[in-house]
């Protein structure tokens, strides 16, 4: 039976993960640090080009066998499972929470407070945005005060969302351009310049949008990490007679008989929001009927993210769809909510759009349109003002019933019961998500209305939770939580969950950043311990 | 009209197509695994009907070529798209090609019945027999990308949702998709100096 050692074992080898090893080696240079993920390495980045040419045209995934059939999960909004995780293919968004999200009981009476203040997480933020890379401008509202500057001014805006800025602003709300983790300006971290190929959240041909696979070849290059790909955990064990985590079994893809032990001092479970509650459940022994770190039975609850409204709206003001699709605006108006008005707290987010602008086979009759007929048909709306898709990420809190548990009727290879996750407001979202869908369907009015635009259609809520998040959350109460600040296990000192899961609620913004700035502050705690 | 009844009527000199002619080998198709000769001339015919006559004949064979390249590099049983917001596992279908070939004989079969060549009916004549084979085949809008249900539709869409087409519309150089300068962007964009019109 093959033993590793090392002193630290990373489980999962996703955005935090890298970022976690990354800091660790500089910390403690010398540390023997194992990340084993479950899925393969996909580290030709020569073939981007290609994939990116093939994406296009043929629809085809461009991260080839990023995933394991049998290892997949009812509820999950992604497939992947490689070393880089969702990450391979986010589009790069970096936004902030607000103060008010670690702050929504003391604040509002809703949901739970965030055992950390807003200042210690800002450093961290500040340290996520140098290593990502982040362009971004500060924003117009002093509420979101920095305490140092992006490390690169924000991505130019494209014409078509310079005169989406100025037809948006004469609502009242004040928009910026979307913080992103490319490289705009320059080539960074071995990663190429941002060649606007504008497929990001697909493949990034040049690497200018970040992504760990990166930094996993870089860490493992400088022998910094050993990655151990391929290799599914399924079960974490406790030492006889202590609280401490002893070993993480493996199995590799191809040898699924065979045990492998990962033993270390420190354990890290850095497999985001879906996997990292599932081990632990599925870690469940006689000493631990309920699983690894849950004397408190809430590992897999409080399952978070944030529900989103969309809706599209015609404006008279000219644009060309195509110019940089994948970049937005965004208001941080509504992320704070004022004394004495409903509670109800949001991002505004403004693309580009071609909707209803759109090459068609048929004309308003239902007439069949040939050559000449397709491109006047098309002229004839695409030439006539431009479309444009707004969006709002809206604060959902999660209810305990919020859940991920074990699915008997979905197993993999070994028999281990595959994730099924259910998402459920508390009482208090529930109660007001007719009055946010009025709040954010006024937003979008007034933003039509204040520059003679209009909705071309009513908005409509989402189907899922983006932005996934929850399932181990962080607090300083073992009764109520999984995980201390620092994401250490209240159950298991030498075990750590790091990002998503660790988070009490999802925010109302993308969540990748926190994930990390999360990350990089266990890591200064792990590195101590 | 089966291939050798297809290779039959070309062969008779019924065909006098007044399109650009690309050179075939350059494309480097095989086209006895794709399409025969006698459907890709078919498709070049019907390809002056459906591509806008802006582009040019020139432009109307390069579409067709472009069209051609996409269906020789089409792999089958591939995973599609499963990025964030997709789970699940959707594979590209089998080769489109060998029902594209039925449907262009079946096209010219038809056209053949109302007079001659597909390319020398009368308008109204195309416009019918495309209407009615694109309705058997279920299409009622152009598909995001060739998706295989008809032939006609599948080269429209890889024509009218190229960068290129969009420019076209546009009357300007937008380059979606493709490499740019992220100051190019930045400016309104150039205005398209070719294409009907202009």
């Amino acid at each position: 039976m093959p033993i590793h050692e090392s002193d630290i074992c990373v489980i999962g080898g996703g955005i935090t993960a890298a970022m976690l090893v990354e800091r660790l080696a500089e910390l403690k240079p010398g540390l023997r640090i194992t990340v084993v993920e479950a899925g393969r390495s996909i580290f030709d980045r020569e073939n981007r080009g290609q994939y990116h040419r093939r994406a296009l045209e043929y629809g085809e995934h461009p991260w080839h066998d990023d995933f394991i059939a049998d290892q997949q999960a009812e509820g999950m909004i992604s497939m992947t499972m490689a070393v880089g995780g969702q990450a391979l293919h986010w589009g790069g968004a970096c936004n902030r929470f607000s103060e008010e999200d670690l702050r929504l009981k003391s604040m509002y009476g809703l949901a739970e407070d965030w055992p950390l203040s807003w200042a210690e997480l800002e450093r961290y933020y500040v340290e996520a945005e140098r290593r990502l890379n982040v362009a971004g401008d500060p924003s117009p509202y002093p509420e979101d005060r920095r305490s140092a500057p992006y490390p690169q001014p924000a991505m130019p805006l494209s014409y078509n969302l310079q005169v989406l800025k100025k037809w948006a602003e004469q609502s009242g709300l004040k928009f910026s351009p979307l913080p992103m983790s490319r490289n705009v300006s320059a080539p960074f971290g071995g990663r190429g310049q941002c060649g606007l190929y504008d497929t990001c959240g697909d493949v990034c041909p040049t690497g200018a949008r970040y992504s760990p696979d990166y930094t996993y070849q870089q860490l493992i290059a400088a022998k910094k990490v050993t990655l151990h790909d391929r290799m599914l955990i399924r079960r974490l064990v406790v030492d006889e007679g202590r609280s401490t985590v002893a070993m993480a079994q493996g199995y590799h893809q191809d040898r699924p008989g065979e045990v492998t032990e990962y033993r270390a001092r420190q354990f890290v479970l850095a497999s985001g929001q879906c996997w990292s509650p599932h081990l632990l459940l599925l870690s469940a022994s006689a000493r631990f009927p309920n699983g690894v770190a849950n004397r408190s039975g809430l590992v897999g609850r409080f399952m978070n993210g944030h529900k989103f409204i969309s809706a599209q709206a015609t404006i008279d003001e000219e644009t060309f769809p195509g110019q940089n699709m994948t970049h937005s605006l965004i208001s941080r108006e509504f992320f704070r909510c004022g004394p004495g008005t409903a509670f109800v707290r949001h991002d505004t987010r403004v693309w580009e759009s071609s909707a209803g602008k759109e090459p068609r086979l048929r004309g308003a009759g239902g007439g069949l349109l040939l050559g000449d007929e397709v491109l006047d048909d098309w002229r004839g709306r695409a030439l006539k003002g431009s479309s444009v898709r707004l969006r709002t990420y809206y604060d959902s809190h999660p209810s305990i019933d919020s859940r991920l548990s074990l699915d008997p009727a979905s197993k993999n290879r070994y028999g281990d019961p595959m994730p099924r996750l259910e998402r459920r407001l508390d009482a208090a979202a529930e109660a007001r998500e007719a009055a946010t869908l009025a709040h954010c369907t006024a937003v979008f009015e007034r933003m039509a209305r204040a520059s003679n635009g209009r909705l071309s259609g009513p908005p409509s809520v989402s189907t899922y939770w983006d932005h996934p998040a929850g399932g181990c959350r962080m607090g300083a109460d073992p009764a109520t939580s999984v995980v201390d600040s620092h994401g250490r296990s209240h159950d298991h000192e030498n075990l750590f969950v790091i990002g998503a899961p660790t988070l009490p609620t999802g925010g109302c913004t993308n969540g990748t950043l926190t994930f990390v700035a999360l990350s990089l502050r266990s890591a200064v705690k792990i590195a101590e311990s | 009209m089966n291939r050798r009844a297809l290779l039959q009527w070309l062969a008779s000199g019924a065909v006098s197509l007044p399109v650009w002619r690309a050179d075939l080998s350059a494309v480097g198709l095989a086209q006895a695994d794709l399409l025969s000769t006698g459907h890709v001339f078919v498709l070049r015919d019907v390809a002056t009907t459906v591509l806008p006559s802006a582009i040019g004949a020139k432009g109307q064979a390069e579409a067709v070529d472009n069209f051609l390249r996409w269906l020789r590099d089409y792999r089958e049983g591939v995973p599609l798209s499963h990025g964030y917001g997709e789970p699940r596992l959707v594979r590209s279908g089998p080769s489109p090609a060998p029902g594209y070939g039925n449907q262009l004989a079946a096209l010219q079969q038809a056209a053949t019945g109302r007079g001659g060549r597909f390319g020398a009916l009368p308008l109204d004549t195309r416009r019918a027999i495309l209407d009615s084979a694109l309705t058997e085949a279920g299409v009622q809008n152009l598909p995001q990308r060739p998706d295989g249900r008809h032939v006609v539709a599948d080269l429209m869409a890889h024509y009218f949702r190229s960068s290129a087409a969009n420019d076209l519309c546009y009357h300007a150089r937008i380059g979606r998709h493709t490499y740019r300068a992220i100051r190019v962007t930045t400016v309104r964009p150039t205005p398209f100096s070719g294409g009907r019109g202009l």
